[in-house]
């Protein structure tokens, strides 16, 4: 490949397969004598086992469960607590009991409707609130508290002009991939091989070896095209291939574990959802002299990737800005609620929520426009970071902010905006704007701790090239990026770089596909391999480059203290948003979205764009549209039109600029680009139906409910 | 027994007549074209076109299909529409995910046989029953547009 | 498979459909698009049905779109899509088939059914109120009108016989000239959504005194909510009318409105919007 400049786009490898819908996901799997499995799942959010009663299970047909565990029964993953099937407690409803297989999928279901179970209740926390008011008894995944010293804080507080206290509350996200989970899984003799939709092979792997209790040759992962992760397929799939993986074994046949969309909404991960509360001390002109926050994530029923996901939101819970004195104290909590877990932003996006809402609103309440107040705290190349690390490389946010204000003549649409909703009873319109970061790669020393990543290349004798990596293309285009830098390297046409579904077998670790880390860690480490593969190049012969993380060393992360360089780097982000609100139906209409990105440098523009433009349509559908909730520790939304994901109509165009801020760790200057563009659109579009209402509001998604709500205690004078 | 005509082909099933069309098409025909995202005609990924209009294989009982014709994508890629609509999917980086790609290609063609020449609005209107996750839709909008115009009487 | 056969018709005529309806309790199956999804089995199974299924969406007697005098004749198995592209359609009533669903729903979806499957969200719902719409149903034995508020008892419940089948829906007496129409439909997105609350909104005026007055809310209640009563009261007023009257119409409705809370939305919201779309209907300046 010798292109002038990676960034131009090129031909998506899996653009065939895909368009003709001829490439097979693993839905469009059958294979001889498969077996389908249905999972039977408690009825209750908290109880003891007393007895399971089956029907009479036809010739064919198996229950399998907990019985049939070789390994331990739990999911590997941080803690043990996340049974494969729970067979003494029950902690939430939906969760998994056991499995039912045989050949017919509609004989499956009728027997479990015929099972009954008698389940012991106990007493079950069922909301946020509940779990905060008992997590100084029970229920702690995981809590951090850093920052400046209370008695700091307190002494600043008393000399303060004012104190602003605020709550705000984030809901559920959905991931609502459109390939609904599945997994398939395989016996042979020598080995347990499981196949399907994920981001992390081994992670699932790791499981079933646990599970399985056998040796590590003795299972084999294979993912299967993956129709959208977004974080939904990162440690959810490790369940099912446990659920399919031990069910293969115990009726030596394949075993087949397809969600049909209603229970895949009401039994996978989901987005947490936080409570922030913030404790503000400012002075007579408005400056901000210190800042408290305690923040609690609802971690469902088990811990699964709480702990993590709470190190996110802790370390993002300042934003993109420098405040004084800062303190900030975070729980993640059980409760007896489906689990949440991962979710593209990883607890960032719930942060930057709630810090970009509270700085407009004491912006509102010191009479300054927000833009402008914001701006006074931003950080800059060389300031420390809310535990001590450093921004080492240069920080463009605030040039992309002053950029961005003058293309949309910031002054004078405000002012215009201003004017019509003077005269219009009906609608008003309203400009908001958010600013953002994200750190790119595992939280601290998890890529030299945990994952060791490790990348290979393979050349065959008539010169072609495997990338042999563990990575997942789930869409974000990691099949094609990471061609494009090795064909670049090693300076071969694209199409002779080729970058087949990774299988355990045949590949090595090189960690999950998460964290925004595939192009600039693997990335790199794949430049790396290539770059030494030309150095060793000999043509007829075929060869292997393998390469292994490196740390670089910045200041040393401690878990323990929360202290220390989060990440090794940052990508930066400024969107903003103008709308309209519906003042008799409280229906938004988004009307124009900009976005301006720092991600180092783009490997492929095109594939960037299509980052940005779902990233962004999801964020801003997080803060007014999506809505799910759980009552009675049941999830209510059971369809897509119940939970409302946009759709074409709901979209609009998206002028998104790039700004080149190559970032010497990643391959040609790359930096993260998945999470970051979706961590901007909630705040953003929550600033902009503030200003078009001149209502502050104290929690996302921002509804026609809680608009009308607003507005009604407003004309009634108690707002 | 049912008959029709599917992707060009006269067939026959002796399937139920209440059986989903979907199901039909993936079990008895081997078609994996017509995927299955929801079950509840809510996100469009089981698209195919029945007497050339866009409809959801999820909600159709076959039983009603006697005498139609069905194309689905299997079919449909054989065409030089296909060719078309592929290749400007592709120029606007249309596909990531892939899922929701072959119904949103029955549904442009839907659109363009009835509209060769549809405004953005209308383009919006006529895949807003195909659910997209990844793309925020901008890019699918664009590829529509974009064979729309270089498509000039191909529809 | 476990599912019972159960047998299944498709008849070459609309006789023969009655007089198979005639012998046997049936469930029809128009366009299935709300159907399908109720009686939907496990995926590979035959949906859930529990008597003979007669499919009617084929139906030429029940396709046809055609005027005598001033009323409009819409056959029952006409598509939504086949309505929208229709010239003897009201313009206000293809505007609300355009917030339906989706093309792809719109090309299977018939009108007929959406009646029969008496939603309280049902989208063209409160327009055919608004029409005063008539339901021709027949049978075997004979053939007999209803009032379309008659027919629709309660969600999922309508007044007709097992051996009955909805032929078409008659939009009485459509003046040339439209009066004053609003219809309005509230929901979470801008396609493919289930209606939160629904108005639609009628009236006529000359020389400044309003002659006819029409209100109906969908997804407040059971069924569409029209107050014949309170509509009576805006008769004869003058037009525009003035912020008291306003207030009493409004009032009227605010205690005759009952919504509930669901996973979709809340009573309090509903009602809220209710109120708001008829405050702004009514303060309508010309």
């Amino acid at each position: 490949m010798n292109a002038k400049d990676i960034s131009i786009s090129v031909k998506k490898k899996d653009h065939d397969g895909k368009v003709s819908g001829q490439l097979a996901y693993i839905g469009d799997v059958k294979v001889d004598l498969m077996l389908y499995g249905v999972l039977y799942r408690s009825p209750i959010a908290h109880g003891k086992v007393r007895s399971i009663q089956l029907p009479p299970l036809p010739e064919g047909y198996a229950k399998i469960g907990a019985e049939h565990i070789p390994g331990a029964n739990f999911v590997k993953l941080l803690h043990k607590d996340q049974p494969i099937f729970a067979d003494e407690w029950v902690t939430y409803i939906g969760e998994p009991m056991f499995m039912l297989v045989g050949p017919e999928f509609d004989i499956l279901h009728q027997l479990l409707d015929e099972v009954e179970v008698d389940i012991e209740e106990h007493p079950a926390i069922l909301t946020l609130e509940e779990a905060i008011r008992q997590k100084d008894h029970t229920g702690v995944f995981a809590s951090h508290e850093f920052g400046e010293r209370s008695d700091v804080i307190k002494a600043i507080e008393q000399h303060a002009h004012q104190i602003i206290e605020e709550e705000y509350v984030t809901g559920y996200q959905e991931h609502v991939y459109l390939e609904p989970q599945g997994m398939l899984g395989i016996y042979t003799d020598e080995e347990i091989l499981v196949e399907g939709s994920m981001q992390c092979l081994y992670y699932v792997k790791n499981a079933l070896i646990s599970a399985l209790a056998c040796k590590d040759d003795e299972v084999r992962v294979i993912q299967s095209p993956t129709g959208g992760g977004f974080g939904g397929k990162e440690d959810f799939p490790s369940l099912m291939a446990c659920h399919v993986g031990i069910a293969a074994k115990a009726v030596q046949k394949p075993v087949m574990l397809l969600f049909d969309r209603a229970e895949d909404f009401e039994v996978t991960t989901k987005r947490h959802p936080a409570k922030f509360i913030y404790r503000t001390a400012l002075d007579e002109q408005g400056n901000i002299l210190c800042m408290n926050v305690e923040l609690y994530l609802d971690g469902g029923a088990n811990a699964g990737l709480s702990p993590v996901v709470l190190q996110r939101s802790l370390l993002n819970s300042a934003g993109v800005y420098k405040i004084p004195h800062f303190h900030a104290k975070g729980y993640a909590l059980k409760t007896n609620t489906v689990p949440n877990g991962a979710f593209r932003g990883f607890g960032a996006p719930q942060s930057f929520a709630a810090i970009e809402s509270l700085l407009g609103h004491i912006s509102g309440k010191v009479n300054r426009d927000p833009i402008e107040y914001k701006r006074n705290y931003i950080v800059k190349q060389g300031d420390p970071t809310i535990t001590g690390g450093r921004f080492k490389d240069p920080v463009l946010i605030d040039d992309m902010i002053q950029d961005l204000l003058q293309t949309v003549e910031y002054a004078k649409k405000k002012a215009e905006f201003h004017a019509f909703n003077q005269h219009n009873k009906r609608y008003k319109k309203g400009i908001g704007a958010s600013f953002f970061l994200h750190g790119c790669g595992f939280t601290g020393s998890g890529e030299r701790d945990h994952i060791k990543a490790t990348v290979k290349l393979a050349r065959t004798e008539n010169d072609q090239v495997l990338i042999k990596i563990s990575n997942s293309d789930m869409g974000q285009g990691a099949l094609t990026t990471l061609s494009k830098i090795v064909a670049n390297e090693l300076g071969l046409p694209y199409e002779d770089v080729s970058f087949p579904y990774p299988d355990t077998k045949e590949v090595p670790d090189s960690g999950p596909t998460v964290a925004s880390r595939t192009t600039m860690i693997v990335g790199k480490l794949l430049e790396r391999a290539a770059s030494k593969m030309k150095a060793g190049w000999q043509s007829g012969v075929s060869q292997e480059a393998v390469e292994h993380y490196v740390h670089e060393e910045m200041i040393p992360w401690d878990e323990e203290k929360f202290s220390g360089d989060a990440y090794p780097a940052y990508s930066w982000g400024v969107n903003l948003i103008e709308l309209e609100v519906d003042t008799l139906t409280g229906n938004v209409k988004v009307e124009k979205v900009y976005g301006s990105f720092d991600i180092g440098k783009a490997i492929d523009e095109q594939i960037v764009k299509g980052q940005i433009d779902g990233g962004m349509a999801q964020g801003i559908a997080y803060g007014f549209m999506e809505k799910m909730t759980s009552k009675s520790g049941r999830i209510e939304q059971k369809s897509i039109s119940d939970y409302g994901p946009p759709t074409a109509m709901d979209v609009v165009h998206i002028e998104s600029k790039l700004y080149d801020n190559p970032f010497a760790g990643g391959p040609y200057g790359a930096k993260g680009v998945g999470e970051l563009p979706l961590t901007g659109g909630a705040p953003a579009v929550q600033a902009a139906i503030e200003d078009a209402l001149q209502i502050d509001f104290y929690q996302i998604p921002v509804t026609p409910e809680l608009i009308i709500e607003r507005l009604t205690k407003r004309a009634g004078g108690s707002d | 027994m049912i008959k029709f005509i599917l992707n060009g082909k006269e067939v026959e099933t002796v399937a139920p007549a209440t059986v989903r069309l979907i199901d039909l098409l993936r079990d008895d025909f081997q078609l994996i074209g017509p995927k299955e995202g929801c079950g509840d005609g809510e996100c469009g990924t089981c698209s195919v076109l029945v007497n050339q209009l866009v409809q959801n294989s999820c909600l159709i009982p076959i039983g009603a299909i006697e005498g139609a014709e069905i194309i689905t994508i299997d079919g449909y890629c054989n065409t030089e529409q296909f060719q078309l609509l592929s290749e400007c999917y592709s120029e606007a980086g249309a596909v990531q995910c892939g899922y929701c790609i072959p119904g949103m290609i029955m549904a442009s063609e839907a659109l363009l046989s009835q509209n060769p020449h549809p405004t953005e609005e209308e383009i919006r209107e006529g895949i807003s029953g195909n659910l997209c996750r990844c793309t925020g839709y901008n890019m699918i909008v664009d590829a529509i547009d974009l064979a729309a115009k270089k498509g000039d009487g191909l529809w | 498979m476990v599912t019972k056969a159960i047998a299944s018709y498709r008849m070459k005529s609309l006789d023969e459909t009655l007089s198979q309806l005639s012998k046997e309790d049936c469930q029809l199956i128009a366009g299935g698009t709300d159907l399908m999804v109720q009686r939907k089995s496990p995926r590979g199974a035959p949906g859930r049905f529990d008597k003979p299924v007669v499919f009617i969406d084929h139906l030429k007697e029940l396709k046809q779109i055609y005027r005598v005098n001033q009323d409009i004749h819409i056959g029952a198995c006409c598509t939504y899509s086949e309505m929208m592209e229709h010239h003897l359609i009201p313009n206000i009533l293809k505007k609300a088939m355009k917030e339906i669903a989706a093309p792809a729903i719109r090309n299977r979806g018939t009108i007929g059914g959406n009646i029969c499957n008496a939603s309280p969200a049902g989208d063209t719902l409160p327009l055919l109120y608004i029409f005063n719409a008539k339901i021709r149903l027949r049978s075997a034995k004979g053939e007999r009108a209803a009032e379309i508020r008659d027919f629709i008892q309660g969600p999922r419940k309508v007044d007709r016989l097992k051996d009955e089948l909805v032929t078409e829906i008659i939009l009485p007496e459509v003046p040339e000239v439209q009066p004053y129409f609003v219809f309005e439909k509230v929901a979470n997105r801008r396609a493919d959504a289930i209606t939160k609350i629904s108005f639609a909104g009628s009236m006529r005026w000359d020389e400044g005194r309003i002659q006819d007055a029409r209100l109906a809310f969908g997804a407040v209640g059971p069924t569409i909510v029209r107050a014949a009563d309170i509509e009576q009261k805006l008769v004869g007023q003058a037009f525009p009318l003035n912020d008291k009257v306003i207030d009493g119409i409004v009032a009227e409705f605010e205690s005759l409105l009952k919504p509930i809370d669901d996973h979709r939305s809340t009573g309090v919201y509903r009602k809220t919007v209710a109120l708001n779309l008829l405050r702004h209907f009514l303060e309508v300046r010309a």
